[in-house]
């Protein structure tokens, strides 16, 4: 009998042992599909080798908005010890000084360069990229077949790239060449080809330059001249939507687009190439779209916070999130990686995306301090534009003033 | 004279009361019509949604009220191929052994030949929702497509209608997949696809492609496949079980003891109020009014805080170093409510004193009078006020949005709801959507229709509050 409590007594206080060496990481991110990928990045990559150093990373997804939440839980002091900050939200919180400054502690050389871009300041790197997405046209082969049309290329500009739209769009009134929608998230992809950049060189913003009003021209000219239309035109809700019911023949999209094909119409012969050139300057322009892992600097854990993020980003957990088919890894040594030759549409594109980083003018989808709101006064501009309620040269100087007190009001 | 007056009296009387009956018809008819289109208002979109729920493409514009899956004819395709795909008439599937003849009728014109399609079982991944980070087994990988050949051929109207034939074998031993896909490719898009053993998921490539989900649903499989997906597809990552079943059971756990907390704080305290008479009874009572006239928006931060440390670390008595997460933590926040309390206090005092007069005067003191007198005196009001707090519990949004995050195991329905439209949601994948909300919604529903009289006599007591 004693002996028997003994030994419980030792099973217990070895329990509590071992219990009391990890150490808890908690990780904040996004709801949706990435807690399953988070836990089979633990169970199948990560884990093991965590857990021999004693770290156990709980994972907490945030349903709702989540830059909402994240604001909210840093100023309360309740936020994980490693989270995601999103690119476009990422110089208001490296504002606030709650990100840890990484340079010292993680080898930020292996990351592709434009990519660590959209996460500094200062010389100061705050996040390491989990991923990235850049923009691509994805286009449908049957249609562009059935019009005689040829595919839209990397060597198309915008006036080429128009004209086969149109052309396409004539083969029957239930078709459109290409099914966009008044977006910022694009237009600027196209406005960066012109040489144009989301704040000049004094800080401000500059709506009225040439580059900037031909870009907007091109891209509303889209769709009232026929050739595309917008998805709600089409009872779609994006333009992958479109794309995937056949109402249209192009979307430009990122690779996103990918796992929604697959679904919705998974015997679609598509391809995808760059975005088309700016004849002006006959370069193409692109955004890049990316989620960071940072580190609270304020985690009573830093260390074992360090150690996860490069657990997270490590080659091991990129490789096996890109054979996954789930996201576009950030490491440069995976340019060369097997996946991106397959014979499939799908790693095709991938390979477009992935190279779209460095094709071109490409920029960080981020707009300063002020995040996703710099979007508000173009889309509303362009939304006016594309419906034919206002000229192009009205609704530019309207967005230009709305913008202007924006970042006025936001100044500090 | 005087017999036609009274003649043309009666008449004009009947004429009266004939116009009098018309009138009372008409009225009847306009408000029952009033009331039709009242309910066709507010049941039209859960009607819809229930139809809706039934189909593979929710979003299908423009809508349509029916889809194939609501077509008799079509269980009885899905029932026989069930059998043949896994022996499974109702569930199908596909196992071993399994031989599934699947046939497709083409329209050629005149002038073009016939030629076979080619089939194939394509290894279909899922793109988007939990099924594309988990680990599935192909049916491709099992599959033995045979060969496509013609079985009939019939004249019709500008050319031919030529049927084939495709089997699908599942030679050898394995496991039981649940789906078994199949794509069939006409060989021009002038041989016209026009009807098959079921009708395809969707017709792609402008109609060259005719594409199955799976071609061995069974008849329920058929019929709800979004609602089996529900249940199967939506896993805990780290247990395995199913997310929704356990979502369901969390709700029916904190709708029984928020109901059962409610219930004995609102009669006990309702019934003090009502009728003890102790020293800062008003004050009390003030400060349950003032309770429930603060809006929970303005406290959460503060109650979050306090779960968050343990209600100021009491919790880690019990081995707990927060509440949050938890059924306790929510109950906690939840459960305490003003205004049960004061619907009851009302209520008692409602009562006739003398009930209880009597009764004292044989003896009995507060608690068997409370117990044997005026809780059974209360069993409408009681009845109101389990419902409303079952239904409060049951849909409840924002206290559980706030403290149940993770993992997904301890959310209830609406948060699981949540989860399910972020992660489907963006793929575009409503039909599961609409099941898991239609599924949520049913024992709200069963619970009105069974005990509406105390739904609406709790609305009268409680003036809609809960």
């Amino acid at each position: 009998m004693r002996r028997l409590f003994t030994a419980a007594m030792v099973a217990l206080l070895a329990a509590i042992g071992t219990a009391g060496a990890q150490t808890i990481v908690r990780v904040q991110g996004y709801g949706g599909q990435d807690p399953a990928i988070v836990q089979r990045l633990i169970d199948e990559v990560i884990g093991a080798d965590l857990a021999a150093q004693g770290i156990t990373i709980n994972y907490e997804p945030i349903e709702t908005d989540y830059n909402t939440v994240l604001v909210n839980s840093l100023s309360a002091g309740t936020a994980g010890d490693v989270f995601y900050v999103p690119g476009e939200t990422a110089p208001g919180f490296i504002a606030t000084g709650k990100l840890l400054a990484l340079e010292d502690l993680v080898d930020t050389s292996a990351f592709i360069d434009t990519l660590n871009a959209v996460f500094s300041k200062d010389g100061h790197v705050y996040g390491i990229a989990k991923d990235f997405n850049t923009l691509a046209v994805f286009y449908n082969e049957d249609l562009f077949d059935a019009a005689g049309v040829a595919y839209p290329n990397a060597d198309d500009d915008w006036t080429s790239f128009a004209d086969k739209l149109a052309r396409v769009a004539a083969l029957d009134p239930g078709v459109y060449g290409a099914c966009i929608a008044a977006d910022t998230a694009r237009l600027g992809a196209f406005a960066f080809a012109n040489g144009w950049t989301t704040f000049g060189a004094d800080g401000g913003v500059d709506l009225t330059s040439p580059a900037f009003a031909e870009a907007f021209d091109f891209y509303s000219g889209l769709v009232t001249s026929g050739a595309a239309a917008q998805p709600a035109d089409l009872g779609a809700g994006w333009p992958g939507d479109c794309l995937a019911r056949e109402q249209a023949a192009v979307a430009i999209e990122g690779a996103w687009i990918l796992g929604f094909l697959r679904d919705n119409a998974p015997n679609l012969q598509y391809g995808a190439t760059f975005l088309p050139k700016s004849p002006t300057t006959g370069l193409s322009g692109n955004y890049l779209y990316t989620v960071a892992w940072a580190v609270n600097a304020d985690s009573k854990v830093r260390d074992a916070a360090v150690k996860v993020l490069e657990a997270l980003t490590s080659p091991a957990a990129q490789q096996f999130i890109l054979e996954q088919g789930l996201a576009i890894p950030s490491r440069k040594e995976l340019a060369d990686n097997p996946y991106f030759s397959q014979d499939s549409a799908e790693a095709r594109a991938n390979k477009v995306v992935f190279e779209g980083a460095s094709h071109g003018n490409v920029y960080g989808f981020q707009f300063g301090t002020i995040g996703t709101d710099y979007m508000g006064p173009i889309n509303n501009a362009l939304t006016a534009v594309m419906t034919g309620s206002v000229g192009s040269g009205a609704a530019l100087s309207q967005a230009q003033s709305d913008l202007t007190a924006l970042l006025q009001r936001a100044a500090p | 004279m005087s017999v036609s007056a009274i003649g043309t009296g009666a008449a004009a009387i009947l004429a009266r009361e004939r116009w009098e009956a018309r009138r009372r018809w008409s009225r009847a008819a306009l408000a029952y019509l009033v009331m039709l289109l009242f309910s066709l208002v507010f049941l039209g979109p859960l009607l819809f949604a229930a139809l809706s729920s039934v189909k593979t493409d929710p979003l299908a514009y423009p809508p349509k009220l029916l889809s194939p899956q609501l077509s008799p004819a079509n269980w009885a395709a899905a029932a026989s191929l069930g059998r043949q795909g896994a022996g499974a008439p109702l569930w199908g599937g596909f196992a071993p052994g399994a031989a599934v003849t699947f046939e497709l009728t083409y329209f050629v014109p005149d002038g073009l030949t016939a030629e076979a399609p080619s089939a194939n079982v394509p290894r279909r991944r899922p793109g988007g929702g939990l099924g594309a980070v988990q680990r599935i087994t192909y049916a491709a990988d099992y599959a033995e497509v045979g060969d496509v050949v013609e079985v009939a051929r019939r004249a019709a109207d500008g050319g031919e209608l030529v049927t084939y034939r495709v089997q699908v074998g599942y030679p050898g031993a394995g496991p039981t997949i649940d789906r078994l896909p199949l794509d069939v490719q006409s060989p021009s898009r002038e041989q016209r696809f026009v009807s098959s053993t079921l009708p395809p998921t969707r017709l792609e490539r402008l109609g060259l492609v005719a594409s199955y989900e799976t071609i061995t649903p069974g008849a329920l499989g058929y019929l709800l496949g979004n609602y089996r997906r529900v249940f199967t597809e939506a896993r805990s990552v780290t247990t395995g079980q199913s997310l929704f079943l356990r979502w369901t059971s969390n709700t029916f756990v904190y709708a029984f003891f928020r109901v059962l907390i409610t219930l004995a704080i609102a009669t006990t305290a309702g019934y003090a109020l009502a009728r003890l008479r102790f020293p800062g009874r008003n004050l009390v009572f003030l400060l349950v009014l003032f309770a429930q006239m603060v809006p929970t928006q303005v406290l959460f931060v503060s109650n979050y805080l306090v779960l968050r440390d343990g209600i100021w670390g009491l919790s880690s008595l019990w081995g707990q170093a927060t509440l949050l997460n938890g059924l306790p933590g929510l109950l906690f926040v939840t459960a305490l409510n003003a205004g049960p309390v004061f619907i009851m206090k009302q209520f008692f005092e409602s009562l006739p004193r003398e009930v209880e007069e009597s009764a004292m005067i044989d003896g009995a003191g507060y608690w068997s009078r409370f117990s044997r007198i005026v809780l059974p005196m209360a069993r409408p009001a009681l009845g109101a006020l389990v419902i409303l707090a079952f239904q409060g519990a049951w849909n409840d949004f924002f206290w559980p949005l706030v403290i149940l995050t993770t993992p997904e195991d301890v959310k209830t329905l609406p948060i699981g709801l949540l989860t399910f439209r972020n992660v489907y949601g963006n793929s575009g994948d409503w039909g599961l959507i609409l099941a898991g909300a239609i599924l949520s919604a049913l024992p709200v529903i069963v619970l009105f229709v069974v005990f509406q009289r105390y739904f609406m006599e709790g609305v009268s007591y409680g003036g809609g509050k809960e």
